[in-house]
């Protein structure tokens, strides 16, 4: 087994053919509803969880490039997050940097750090590293829990021990988005121009050229693909839109600490990811949801603690991987139809039945 | 509590570290006899067993409301933890196991993740930790002391220790005589030419769950105890420290993973006492697994077979 032939891979996203047009007007009507109609019309607990899903679905993003295209996975793409959420609260204490440059810098640094962990990492495969990400995920949490985030002092960390905190700012918000709805707005569109940028990438060469390293290395080596240059370029680009990501989780939270960010999350992505649909970017939005909107709607409005979820996404990821490596974004639609063929089969059924019976 | 600045190769105060070598010793046996299981299941069936951690909390946390909450002797929940984990095991290789057969070793390894993933939401939903609350799940070896070259040790330590050694030993012996382990070791050539030589491959597997089960639930009820408290996210998280062991051990090599597991477990305890990196102390299993992983990867070639992943 190839560690991806989703039916989906390139065909969806290919510029030229004619479902495309169906999937741009799918994707903008859902960003026109969800810019537009969502702040106007749920309340600013539900904002605040939005704007997270936004950004969790970047990181997710991020992973189902680097799994569902280029077939390498990383287990630790939640401490990559918490790298970019660390520099980006580093940077907005230490510079005056507009938002927009804060992002750049930040996603810049952040893809230096990835490309640097991957460098090494790229001489292993499958398992190993699978294994070796989570082996600096669980590093790199210990490193942060021992020099903690930036908090407005001096020095590399950032960091004073002072106890009255009131005085200090929180990461600064863009100017044009301080309140949260309008920092939702904000979120939701460089969420949506990092899914651009993935798009932009799967649909043309690059794409290409992950697709054949994911189906076999060596006939991809074998046709000339540098294996090596674009394994890197996957890399960079899930670190890039991971550290943008991270910078919107700074901005989002404020005063981020060691706790915001809990690394062993990336687990949890990774179900959620490949739950959602690994081969899609749709699956990447649905991966935000389970992992931000689903766990709030449990515990916010109904009052039932969401560690049960879980339990449902172990059982969830079981099923993708024995029955529908697709994930939703692909079953549900498959099984919808399949549920209306039945119904019509059934109607057809009780119909003609009743014309014999008569 | 001393208080040690510098860090000298020399000028080591050894009788001041002879307690941290001793607790590192402990919970370098549970790393390498968890290590162990991991390898052997590893060679079986082709499943690295994420979900190692988890079945061993789960089993520990069971232990405990059963000592708590009902009036089972402490000798039956102890043995019901290291049931536990044989039969949790035994069951998803029965069930998951032949599915996942003919699948990568990425794709087996996801699985044990969900399965941890269950188990976690399990525990957290069922015994969820809540502000200063901890439990205990201290075994009954652990109140027996004694001075051995001037460090106090209880004998839950030396089981620990002696448990793993034990295991190590007669696991190599096992997979050399006997015929259960001749197949084992066929399995782990190839599995396709094994079934077809008459080995009777579910079977060996179902074992080889069951084994390592038993291992893993036996691997979080000592763990329970040495780490003082039952935290099971923490007992989940021991799968890391002997996956490296495991790593150390090129996931093969038995004699090198009892090294690499015991290594850890001093390293991580002698640096404890130091202030200047003690905070860092719990990266040891990972910087050690990272260096590991890479020394495998050094003469990394383009190859098509299977076990390439």
């Amino acid at each position: 087994m190839g560690t991806g032939n989703g039916p989906a891979a390139g065909a969806s996203w290919s510029f030229i053919d004619g479902g495309t047009l169906r999937q741009l007007g799918i994707a903008s009507a859902f960003l026109g509803v969800v810019l537009l109609v969502v702040p106007s019309t749920l309340g600013s607990d539900w904002v605040t969880t939005l704007t997270s899903v936004a950004i969790y679905s970047v990181v997710a993003a991020g992973l189902g490039i680097l799994y569902g295209r280029v077939g390498m996975i990383s287990l630790g793409q939640i401490a990559l997050l918490a790298i970019g959420t660390w520099v980006a609260t580093r940077l907005s204490y230490a510079t005056a940097l507009p938002f927009p440059v804060l992002l750049l810098v930040t996603g810049a640094i952040t893809c230096v750090v990835g490309v640097l962990i991957g460098l090494p990492a790229l001489r292993l495969s499958g398992l190993y590293l699978a294994l070796i990400t989570l082996m600096a995920a669980g590093a790199v949490t210990i490193v942060f829990k021992a020099i903690d985030f930036p908090n407005g002092g001096g020095g590399f960390t950032g960091r004073t021990a002072l106890v009255d905190l009131s005085g200090l700012e929180p990461v600064r918000r863009p100017a044009l988005a301080l309140g949260d709805t309008a920092y939702y707005r904000y979120a939701v569109i460089v969420s949506a121009l990092m899914f651009l940028l993935a798009l932009a990438h799967t649909a043309s060469k690059p794409g290409r050229a992950w697709a054949s390293i994911r189906e076999s290395e060596p006939a991809a080596l074998a046709a000339g693909v540098n294996v090596t240059v674009y394994k890197m370029w996957a890399f960079a680009l899930a670190s890039f839109m991971t550290g943008v990501a991270g910078c919107l989780l700074a901005a989002q939270i404020g005063q981020p600490t060691a706790t915001s960010i809990q690394t062993q999350d990336s687990i949890t992505l990774l179900a959620t990811v490949m739950i959602g649909g690994i081969y899609s970017l749709w699956g990447a939005v649905v991966a935000g949801a389970f992992f931000q909107l689903v766990p709030f709607i449990f515990q916010a409005q109904w009052g039932i603690s969401p560690n049960f979820l879980l339990i449902i996404f172990g059982v969830g990821l079981l099923q993708v991987l024995l029955t529908a490596p697709g994930g939703l974004v692909q079953q549900l639609p498959k099984d919808l139809a399949n549920l209306g063929r039945l119904v019509v089969k059934g109607v057809r059924k009780v119909a003609g039945g009743g014309k014999r019976s008569t | 509590m001393h208080s040690v600045v510098g860090f000298a190769v020399f000028g080591v105060d050894w009788a001041f570290l002879k307690p941290y070598i001793v607790l590192g010793l402990a919970l370098g046996g549970v790393y390498a006899l968890s290590g162990v299981g991991l390898v052997v299941l590893y060679q079986t069936t082709g499943v690295l067993n994420i979900a190692f951690g988890a079945v061993g909390a789960t089993g520990a946390l069971i232990s405990y409301y059963l000592i708590e909450h009902t009036g089972v002797p402490d000798w039956v929940a102890f043995l019901v933890c290291i049931a536990f984990g044989g039969v949790v095991s035994l069951l998803y290789g029965l069930v998951f196991g032949p599915a996942f057969a003919a699948r990568d070793p990425l794709v087996k390894m996801m699985g044990t993740l969900a399965l941890a993933l269950i188990l976690l939401g399990l525990m957290a939903w069922r015994a969820p930790i809540g502000g200063a609350f901890a439990r205990f799940l201290t075994l009954p070896t652990s109140s027996h002391r004694f001075g051995l070259f001037g460090a106090t040790v209880n004998w839950t330590q030396v089981i620990a220790l002696a448990f793993a050694v034990v295991l190590t030993a007669w696991t190599t012996i096992f997979l050399r005589i006997t015929s259960l382990g001749t197949a084992m070791r066929a399995m782990a050539d190839d599995r396709e030419v094994a079934a077809m030589l008459g080995v009777p491959v579910r079977r060996v597997e179902a074992s080889a769950w069951l084994g390592s089960g038993l291992v893993c639930g036996a691997a979080g009820l000592l763990l329970a105890d040495l780490l003082t408290s039952l935290d099971y996210s923490a007992l989940t998280f021991l799968v890391i420290s002997s996956l490296a062991a495991a790593l150390i051990g090129r996931l093969r090599s038995l004699w090198l993973t009892l090294a690499g597991g015991i290594a850890i477990g001093v390293v991580q305890g002698v640096i404890t006492p130091y202030e200047s990196i003690t905070r860092f102390r719990a990266a040891t299993p990972f910087v050690l697994a990272i260096l590991a992983l890479l020394w495998m990867g050094r003469h990394r070639t383009v190859t098509i077979s299977r076990t390439a992943g």
